[in-house]
């Protein structure tokens, strides 16, 4: 069953009299108790999709179904049921944290929330500076204060948008630790952004991958990862480095780069160019003191997508 | 409209009102001022004539409270979560504009009874004057009106805000005290020179302070002017209700609810 359902969705502005189509023509969808990944550079447009699914921003066409339900005709039940966080909007500034906690944890009609609100903060880390004032928190503590209030409903939908940004990596760490946590135990389907790549390889099973606001790809990261054929290779040689040199340009390989006794160059993957290159090294008898294979990463997949190659 | 958010909503202007200083001031520090200077004024002029001036700028400043609070709150709440980036939380809750607004009304109103009692004391204890003198039930009736009509300045600030945004919050403050000089807060509206009249006579606050004035002097009351101020004062909370909400609407058409500035 898909508890997030997009299709055809479309969003224009108009700047100075030119209409911009943020979101043009997006569908995916997203089954329950999955967490989705949508990817892409700045302006792709996966925060005006986010900010139609939570009901902030008007769509101009297309249909969106979460839990099933139009959240235009059954909000109330929709938005009962889900919750945001996002690193790019603060809770109200002059009120503590638990102050925030309490008046969201009363607007989403949470029972007994000064027991969950505890232990949210415990979760968080956040029990120290739980009766300080978000003005006078850090960007850090900020951003774990709108995740406790993304969570204090036990939202079934969940949506994350770049809610890591400005955390050290330890807490980054156990926030992604506690996402992955929550999901599992609740069942809870996330639809999460972020420019971390590494987050969302870890985090997500399937991917969306968006640039001018369009979905290009969804697939899964590994199968994203097969879309880029080269892999890096690093190698250093005791000696003969000029002749490794000349090898390599018989192959046919890029070089990347070369310094001392090391060379880095690129190879393809395909017809197995890689482990042949690699074995014809090793039996022409060069003395090796380091060998390192790099595959592509979600990263090289996002430059690769941005740049339009 | 549930319960339950307009509560949460409440206790989030609860403590937005004990935890930020300025919005102290707003309830305590400037309208005793104002209290002291319109009170000393009047003691002087009282000096220089029969008329009971002390009354009717005391009487003046404290109703007047009922349309600067009302209007004021109502701008200064929308902006705060303007101010703290905070209406894409907000309103990504199950909250409704109506439930916000409902909300604010309330607080609003309660704020501006501790002020009226805050200055009736404060009236009390330094001029002994005491505004339930003048008429009680002329006060309570005169409260109702300027706070209806206070609301619908607000809304209309709101509607503004929500529309374009914190470039136009000079509004939130500058509304009301454009509006004064025309409500005739200190003076009777046969003082305004024959073009400001005809503006004054068009704003309901007006009868209000025209009644309290009559009531003073002993003269008999405009009652057809208090109707006009009621009937006028709720078709145009209504009206800026309706403004209100499709400001909303289009704050959620062009983003700018979701960007918050």
């Amino acid at each position: 069953m898909n508890y997030i359902e997009v299709q055809n969705l479309v969003k224009a502005f108009k700047e100075r009299g030119k209409a911009i189509t943020a979101v043009n023509n997006v569908s995916f969808s997203v089954r329950k108790g999955e967490i989705f990944g949508l990817l892409g550079p700045n302006g792709a447009g996966k925060s005006t999709t986010i900010n139609m699914l939570t009901g902030l921003l008007e769509k101009d066409s297309g249909n969106i179904k979460i839990l099933d339900f139009d959240p235009d005709k059954n909000w109330e039940y929709v938005k009962n049921n889900s919750n945001v966080a996002t690193a790019y909007s603060w809770l109200s500034d002059v009120l503590t944290i638990r102050q925030n906690l309490r008046v969201y944890a009363k607007l989403y009609g949470v029972k007994n929330y000064e027991h969950k609100i505890d232990e949210l903060l415990e979760m968080f880390e956040l029990k120290n500076v739980a009766d300080r004032k978000i003005i006078r928190l850090s960007s850090g503590e900020n951003t774990r204060a709108v995740l406790c209030k993304g969570l204090i409903n036990n939202p079934k939908v969940l949506f994350l948008d770049e809610c890591t940004v400005g955390l050290d990596p330890d807490i980054a760490d156990k926030t992604r630790g506690i996402i992955k946590d929550y999901q599992k135990k609740n069942d809870c389907t996330i639809l999460f952004t972020s420019h971390y790549m590494y987050e969302v390889e870890e985090l997500c099973g399937r991917i969306a991958f968006m640039s001018n606001g369009k979905i290009i790809r969804i697939d899964t990261s590994s199968n994203l990862k097969k879309l880029i054929k080269k892999h890096t290779v690093e190698i250093a040689v005791k000696k003969n480095i000029k002749l490794l040199k000349e090898f390599l340009k018989t192959e046919g390989v890029d070089i990347v780069f070369e310094k001392d006794n090391s060379i880095v160059f690129e190879v393809t993957t395909e017809e197995d160019k890689m482990y042949k290159v690699i074995s014809k090294i090793f039996h022409k008898g060069f003395m090796l003191s380091n060998l390192h294979v790099k595959g592509p990463t979600l990263d090289d997949i996002f430059i690769k997508i941005a740049r339009g190659k | 409209m549930k319960l339950h958010r307009i509560n949460a909503l409440l206790l989030k202007y609860y403590y937005i009102t004990i935890n930020r200083i300025d919005r102290l001031f707003d309830i305590i520090y400037w309208p005793i001022l104002d209290l002291f200077i319109w009170g000393f004024t009047a003691l002087f002029i009282q000096k220089l004539s029969d008329v009971n001036v002390l009354s009717m700028l005391l009487g003046g400043v404290i109703l007047w409270v009922f349309v600067w609070r009302a209007s004021q709150d109502i701008a200064v709440f929308v902006l705060e979560d303007f101010w703290s980036r905070n209406l894409y939380h907000l309103f990504s809750s199950p909250v409704k504009l109506s439930e916000h607004l409902v909300s604010i009304i309330i607080m609003g109103f309660l704020r501006a009874l501790a002020t009226f009692v805050l200055m009736w004391a404060v009236g009390m204890i330094f001029y002994s004057f005491n505004i339930l003198d003048i008429s009680p039930l002329l006060i309570a009736f005169s409260v109702l009106l300027l706070t209806i009509f206070g609301w619908a300045i607000g809304l209309f600030v709101a509607a503004f805000i929500f529309r374009f945004g914190q470039r136009i919050q000079v509004m939130a403050w500058s509304v009301t005290f454009l509006l004064s000089p025309f409500a005739c807060v200190f003076y009777p509206l046969s003082a305004l020179p024959d073009w400001a009249a005809r503006i004054a006579a068009a704003i309901p606050a007006t009868y209000v302070f025209e009644a309290m004035r009559a009531m003073i002097n002993g003269d008999p009351i405009n009652k057809a002017g208090l109707a006009y101020s009621l009937i006028s004062s709720i078709i145009l909370f209504v009206a800026m209700a309706f403004f209100l909400e499709r400001s909303f609407r289009k704050s959620k058409k062009t983003g700018l609810l979701a960007k918050g500035d």
